[in-house]
């Protein structure tokens, strides 16, 4: 099973990376963006009966920290 | 008082802790991260590093050490653990401690010395202290405490927060705060109080570098 697994700083938390980049965009495009947040981005590929159990595990024990951040898993569909 | 300083893959202030402690007069021993007992101490100290290279988080891939393990049987017991810098972001994230450490405000690894009060707590480590106001190092990037409100009340009613950053004079405000960090917290403890977590290095502020650090390390005595 493939999936791809998105971590972001939940909503309310300081995101320093994303303030910074989006003052730079917006000095850049002469713009002023609302909001640019910065995540992480994984791609898991695993083979097992509960695979989905285990990268639901994945996501919310290791790869997020629940205090600060939520997480969002897209399963890739076996006919891709 | 006898004293475990722990290493992880990319721990740096391992040696600089062994040096605090044995100065302070307590008997010191390396603890590798594959070991999975800790009786044999009086207190765990995790040093400040960047163990396993700061990758997910800074201290996320810590908690997945045997010595993790033994940790949280060596708190049951009431040891004391004293998490410095990496060694308290590494506490949150066994959830030792709350909340979490983030990135500073300014986005920069920030290293100077700062001040810090000592604020009335529950804290065991923190009693024999004998003055408030403390000087001594930060250096870090990910230092920003931040918790829920729910977490900071109860971290206040408490009496958990065991210090604040401050000005010379011991004053808590928005400029002497050097990360970011919610009401300027620098360390906080546990329920029991048996359990330390701060960002600035005491460490780095005892014999030829400094006194307060042998003042913050009193109860070693």
């Amino acid at each position: 099973m493939k999936a791809t697994i998105i971590v972001k700083p939940k909503k309310g938390v300081l995101d320093p990376q994303g303030n910074a980049i989006k003052k730079v965009a917006s000095n850049y495009f002469g713009v002023d963006f609302v909001d640019i947040r910065a995540g992480k981005y994984f791609e898991v590929e695993l083979n097992s009966d509960n695979a989905k159990d285990i990268i639901e595990k994945l996501a919310s024990q290791i790869l997020s920290n629940e205090i600060i951040e939520d997480y969002e898993i897209i399963y890739e569909s076996r006919h891709s | 008082m006898k004293v475990a300083i722990v290493r992880f893959l990319g721990t740096n202030c391992d040696f600089d802790c062994e040096f605090a402690a044995s100065y302070m007069g307590a008997k010191t021993r390396f603890v590798w991260h594959e070991e999975t007992n800790l009786k044999e101490f009086d207190c765990v100290i995790l040093p400040g590093g960047f163990s396993y290279g700061d990758y997910l988080r800074a201290g996320a891939l810590a908690k997945f050490t045997k010595l993790a393990n033994a940790l949280i049987d060596f708190d049951k017991f009431g040891g004391y653990i004293l998490g410095i810098c990496n060694g308290f972001q590494i506490l949150t994230e066994l959830h030792l401690l709350e909340g979490a450490l983030i990135t500073n405000t300014n986005l920069r690894f920030i290293h100077k010395h700062v001040y810090i009060k000592r604020m009335p707590s529950i804290c065991k480590m923190t009693r024999l202290i004998e003055k408030d106001i403390l000087k001594m190092p930060i250096a870090h990037k990910e230092g920003n405490f931040y918790c829920d409100e729910k977490t900071l009340k109860k971290l206040n009613d408490e009496t958990r927060v065991v210090f604040r950053y401050c000005d010379k004079k011991g004053t808590i405000n928005e400029e002497s705060n050097p990360n970011g960090s919610l009401e300027n917290i620098a360390g906080i403890c546990n329920k029991k109080g048996n359990i330390l977590g701060l960002m600035p290095h005491p460490e780095r502020a005892v014999s030829f570098l400094g006194e307060d650090g042998e003042y913050f390390f009193s109860f070693l005595r």
